[in-house]
């Protein structure tokens, strides 16, 4: 298993009390989709080294997670900044329009006007509003993304229909 | 110290007309604009900004959340690049 099949799920924090257990970031939508998740990987030097979780807390504010053969402080301690991943195949599913940034980098962007216009390269996630990166005429194009501007995407003929504003790709 | 409330919110008027006249008219255009320090009033919301970060415009899509803050909070002049988004993070 190798990073470019799994996807980041978030790192551990710190650790809990005195028994091993751990305080964890899940970096993702909603995290009460993974309560039911029995092992991850997390990332030791490099290598992703899968982990059996034994308890799993999801709090309002604060997750804590004890692994398999993780019982003291120490142990504990030792895997604190960790990253940790799992398997591209165990996203949730989405429902309707949704779709995830990965799935369409790459994907001709095609305005609802001016038909297409270039590809998507990368997503920056930004604290109010995450923009798609777009390959336009050898520049990168800015692209907000929200349901007025980005509709919908066709994962069948890899497309992502936009209804862009005038001037938004000569900035 | 905050700024008085007699006064009110500090919008620039070219922007301030800008937003008028594209609200009057039902055209959606982007609006470049240099003024960060600028309120984004409720007139804003739909309409998509091209702030200038020091460098080069960002593009922001104004939204009814953001009304009361300054255009430049939404286009950060350090780090943009920030981290690519996460895989998990992109649902729409």
């Amino acid at each position: 298993m190798t990073k470019d099949d799994c996807y980041e799920l978030g790192h551990i924090t710190k650790t809990h009390g005195i028994k091993g257990e751990l305080n964890i970031y899940l970096d993702v939508d909603d995290s009460s989709e993974y309560e039911d998740m029995d092992s991850v990987f997390l990332e030791i030097r490099g290598e992703l080294v899968p982990y059996f979780i034994e308890e799993l807390q999801i709090r309002i504010n604060q997750t804590i997670i004890r692994f398999e053969d993780i019982d003291t402080f120490d142990k504990a301690a030792a895997l604190i900044g960790t990253k940790m991943y799992l398997p591209l195949d165990l996203l949730p599913e989405l429902k309707g329009k949704q779709f995830y940034f990965h799935e369409v980098i790459g994907f001709q962007v095609v305005d609802k006007d001016t038909g297409p216009l270039g590809t998507v390269k990368e997503f920056y996630a930004m604290a109010a509003q995450d923009l798609m990166v777009m390959s336009y005429q050898g520049k990168e194009v800015l692209i907000p993304v929200n349901d007025e501007l980005v509709l919908n995407a066709d994962k069948v003929n890899k497309i992502v229909n936009v209804d862009l504003p005038t001037g938004l790709v000569d900035l | 110290m905050a700024r008085s409330l007699k006064k009110g919110p500090y919008i620039d008027f070219r922007l301030d007309n800008k937003v008028t006249v594209m609200n009057d008219s039902g055209k959606k255009s982007v609006i470049k604009t240099w003024s960060r320090r600028s309120m984004i009033s409720p007139d804003f919301v739909g309409h998509t900004f091209a702030v200038h970060n020091g460098n080069k415009f960002i593009p922001v899509y104004v939204t009814e959340n953001m009304v009361g803050h300054k255009l430049g909070e939404f286009a950060p002049t350090r780090n943009f690049r920030g981290h690519v988004a996460k895989k998990d993070k992109g649902k729409r």
